[in-house]
């Protein structure tokens, strides 16, 4: 079998329209074939897809390739299947995950000696794998396979159609799969003032937090004066569990790409910017390449496709500020000062990078660009709430069984989201709440999860949709030291320019802290409340006026939980150590002296093989010997 | 007036830095300056190729010595407080060496519900080093980080660019001896060569 490059013809050719056409032409059946594996068919040849998505490499899934191609060539496969190492399929915890197509079949958590079978008993023999295949128990008791599993079924992916379809290093698999068509309509057949115009019918708001509507955002920018101007992809995605603008970003880098050149022909630039953590190495490398790539191609630089535009990306790698996600913060990164934001306005689409008018937005947003021009306003608006259009990628995460990354309609409700599609709580513990966008994000009860998920509801729940990270918490976890949790981190990240995040969240942290350490008082609940709501409405940036978001999030629907702690001393989650008791299980005790030598206090005594003893009078609630104990013997209540 | 205030900021910074060289004391690879050299020749630009210059000079000393920001500063026009206002805001950035394996405890919060705390705390005890600490034979630093993207893997944690997932204290203990052991294995290895070179 070809690779698709060597059916494309020269490879390293510069392309133009009629060589884009002709690659689409001979790798587009390919394409198609991958599509299908969605519906299911009937195969003449397999590809083998190995999710190489960050968390998938992770768990070895580089090794299960090479496997997968070493065994192929020794049985003399090679005319009949192919290994293709595809970016991330979004069920990051059955990795490393393999598609067959077209038939397909999913299997999980695949090894080297899985591989091995794979290749020779499905590829070779034609035979399925039964008991490896992915499966999942549906609402009456039957067995879902594969792609009927709802991980899978309940999703409509648009910034993630290509992630874990096309090789991501292979520009041929991405024009193939509509790839440049979007470009090339922009280039040659709409004006800029129509392109606009689309983008604003579409309905698509910003996908990094704050959800402005995009096409104004690109009206602006295109409106201010100036000479020249700019286009920046925010790729600093900070807010901890979130990873789908990492997902993107190494499963279909060309859409990316595209999307900015696209915006530089609307605004007028030649130059863009995309800023990506140091956090995601092999984000920055496979970004690179197709930059690379899209260069020799022709596809960046001067006169591309013979249009006469000129426009040129380049890569600014970021260096550990959760504050450089803010678009003024980021751009003094951009310029090699530190990133402390600054008043708006001026607003960066009036004062952006170097005081030009710059465009900003994120990953995701850019994502969604092509499908829209190429399809058009009418079928993204179609898609989701009467104010919130189109799609959201989540990252599921903590309690839930399926974490990974999804892609729903706006509209979906968060139980659906958290029970369906994330297949529910992992430890068969009750769905305590999920925390929405991160720091700067709050908490939506059980009891609230039916509402539809989109820009508007969730800010009335006092959480904000954020960039998709969605933390799904049973009742082991403790609001109280979740909302300390975040607080230290805001301190943490929280440059210190204005006094009302620098000051305010810190005292805020003292107060937690207290808390959870069992020494709170009576009145310090009404202080968080009455100290957030002035950090939220005198603070400089959306890091101080967000800050105090979790903590009020948690006061307002779990202010009893706090009341435990301050009145009670107790941590009904079990999670605060201090107001814990510590007690040995003599069944499970095998007299290691492992938790002796471990508790600072010298609260534990025992002989050597001998089931140990902790002393309540003089154990000091460190935890300790919850750690050192190799048996799990210590009971933490 | 301002040449006055100029004066004195140069000598207090000049002062600062002593005090910082005097209290590093170890001595820095001269390959250091070529570095930030080659880098400048290949990247002509203003201030802006700050920050691209440091990631380049950390990745090659694994640290950023102070008399090295000095020089970034000399030799792209700016003054050392303004290097170093920029290596202390950024975390990724450090002043002190770190270990040869670097290991990054994470601390997102898909990690922090799944008892990354424990994690963390297990990790330190067995190493017997704190958070931002190196141990003494320099083999073992470690640190916590803000979400590695890895949430699905959590709890997760970083040897140096190497991803490690699903992370019990058991699990933590058999990849510490593991490292332990490539540690001294690679010691004795280079011993070897020098004791074979030593023998010719």
């Amino acid at each position: 079998m070809k690779t698709n490059s060597e059916a494309a013809g020269d490879s390293r050719a510069v392309l133009d329209r009629a060589a884009l056409a002709g690659i689409r032409e001979a790798v587009r059946p390919v394409i198609e074939g991958r599509l299908a594996a969605r519906r299911g068919a009937e195969p003449v040849r397999r590809e083998v897809l190995v999710c190489h998505g960050g968390s998938c490499v992770s768990c070895h899934a580089v090794p299960v390739a090479d496997v997968m191609e070493r065994v192929i060539g020794e049985r003399g496969l090679a005319d009949r299947a192919r290994v293709v190492r595809v970016g991330c399929m979004g069920l990051c915890d059955a990795g490393p995950l393999v598609l067959v197509v077209p038939d397909g079949v999913y299997y999980p958590r695949v090894n080297e000696s899985l591989a091995r079978r794979i290749v020779e008993e499905h590829l070779g023999a034609g035979t399925v794998l039964d008991e490896a295949e992915l499966t999942w128990e549906g609402p009456g008791g039957e067995v879902l396979r594969s792609r009927e599993v709802p991980f899978f079924a309940r999703q409509l992916k648009i910034a993630l159609r290509n992630c874990g379809v096309i090789d991501p290093g292979s520009l041929e698999e991405y024009v193939a799969a509509d790839g440049y068509r979007a470009l090339e309509k922009v280039l040659f057949e709409m004006e800029p003032g129509a392109v606009l115009d689309e983008l604003k019918r579409s309905g698509l708001r910003g996908r990094g937090g704050a959800g402005f509507p995009a096409g104004l955002k690109w009206q602006f920018v295109r409106d201010a004066r100036g000479d020249v101007r700019y286009v920046v992809c925010n790729a600093d995605e900070g807010d901890p569990g979130a990873f789908m603008d990492r997902s993107i970003l190494e499963g279909d880098p060309f859409s990316v790409i595209e999307a900015m050149t696209i915006a530089g022909r609307v605004i007028g630039s030649n130059q863009g910017y995309v800023y990506v953590r140091a956090e995601y190495p092999l984000a920055i490398e496979r970004l690179g390449a197709a930059l690379d790539r899209a260069r020799q191609a022709g596809l960046l630089g001067c006169d591309i496709l013979g249009s006469g535009f000129d426009f040129d990306v380049e890569i600014r790698i970021g260096a550990g500020a959760f504050v450089c996600g803010e678009e003024t913060a980021l751009m003094h990164s951009i310029e090699g000062k530190r990133g402390m934001p600054r008043p708006r306005p001026p607003f960066p689409a009036q004062k952006g990078l170097w005081n030009r008018p710059t465009l900003l937005n994120n990953v995701e947003t850019w994502a969604n660009v092509p499908p829209i021009l190429l399809r058009g306003a009418e079928w993204y608006a179609a898609i989701g709430t009467a104010r919130s259009k189109g799609t959201k990628v989540f990252a599921l995460a903590g309690a839930v069984r399926n974490t990974g990354l999804v892609e729903v309609p706006m509209g979906i409700s968060l139980r659906e989201v958290v029970e369906e599609l994330g297949g529910g709580i992992r430890s068969g513990l009750p769905f305590k709440a999920a925390q929405s966008g991160g720091p700067s994000g709050g908490c939506v009860p059980a009891s609230a999860a039916d509402v539809p998920v989109d820009y508007e509801s969730l800010q009335e729940l006092g959480a904000i949709m954020g960039s998709g990270g969605l933390i799904v918490m049973d009742e082991g976890t403790c609001m109280v030291e979740l909302a300390r949790f975040f607080m230290e981190f805001i301190v943490d990240e929280s440059c210190g320019k204005c006094p009302p995040c620098r000051i305010g969240n810190r005292v805020m942290l003292n107060v937690l802290e207290r808390i959870t350490r069992g020494e709170g008082r009576e009145e310090d609940l009404d202080l968080l409340e009455r100290l957030g709501d002035h950090i939220r409405t005198s603070s400089l940036c959306g890091l101080g006026q967000t800050g105090p978001n979790p903590v009020l999030s948690t006061l307002r629907h779990f202010r009893q939980e706090y009341e435990v702690h301050v009145r009670e001393r107790r941590c009904p989650a079990g999670q605060c150590r201090a107001l814990l008791t510590y007690t040995i299980v003599e069944e499970l005790c095998n007299g290691c002296h492992a938790c002796t030598k471990a508790c600072p206090a010298g609260a534990i005594a025992g002989e050597l093989k001998h089931v140990h003893r902790i002393d309540q009078d003089v154990c000091i609630h460190c935890g300790a010997c919850l750690n050192a104990c190799p048996t799990g013997a210590i009971e933490a209540r | 007036m301002s040449t006055v205030s100029s004066e004195l900021s140069e000598q207090g910074e000049r002062a600062f830095f002593g005090a910082c060289v005097q209290g590093g004391g170890e001595p820095i690879d001269p390959e250091a300056y070529r570095i930030v050299d080659r880098w400048i020749e290949r990247n002509p630009g203003g201030r802006e190729r700050l920050i691209p210059l440091l990631h380049a000079v950390q990745e090659h000393l694994g640290y950023l010595p102070f008399p090295v920001q000095e020089y970034v500063a000399e030799r792209l026009g700016l003054s050392p407080i303004e290097v170093y206002g920029v290596v202390s805001f950024y975390h990724f950035f450090t002043t002190t060496p770190r270990g040869r394996y670097q290991l990054k405890v994470c601390m997102g919060t898909a990690c922090f519900v799944n008892n990354a705390q424990t994690i963390c705390d297990v990790v330190g005890d067995l190493l017997g080093i704190g958070v931002g600490e190196v141990t003494e034979d320099r083999l073992f630093s470690l640190e916590q980080v803000r979400c590695i993207g890895a949430c699905g893997l959590a709890p997760a944690m970083m040897v140096n660019d190497e991803v490690h997932g699903h992370l019990t204290p058991n699990a933590i203990r058999k990849l510490v001896r593991r490292l332990k052991a490539a540690a001294r294995k690679e010691r004795e290895a280079r011993k070897g060569e020098a004791d074979g070179e030593n023998e010719q």
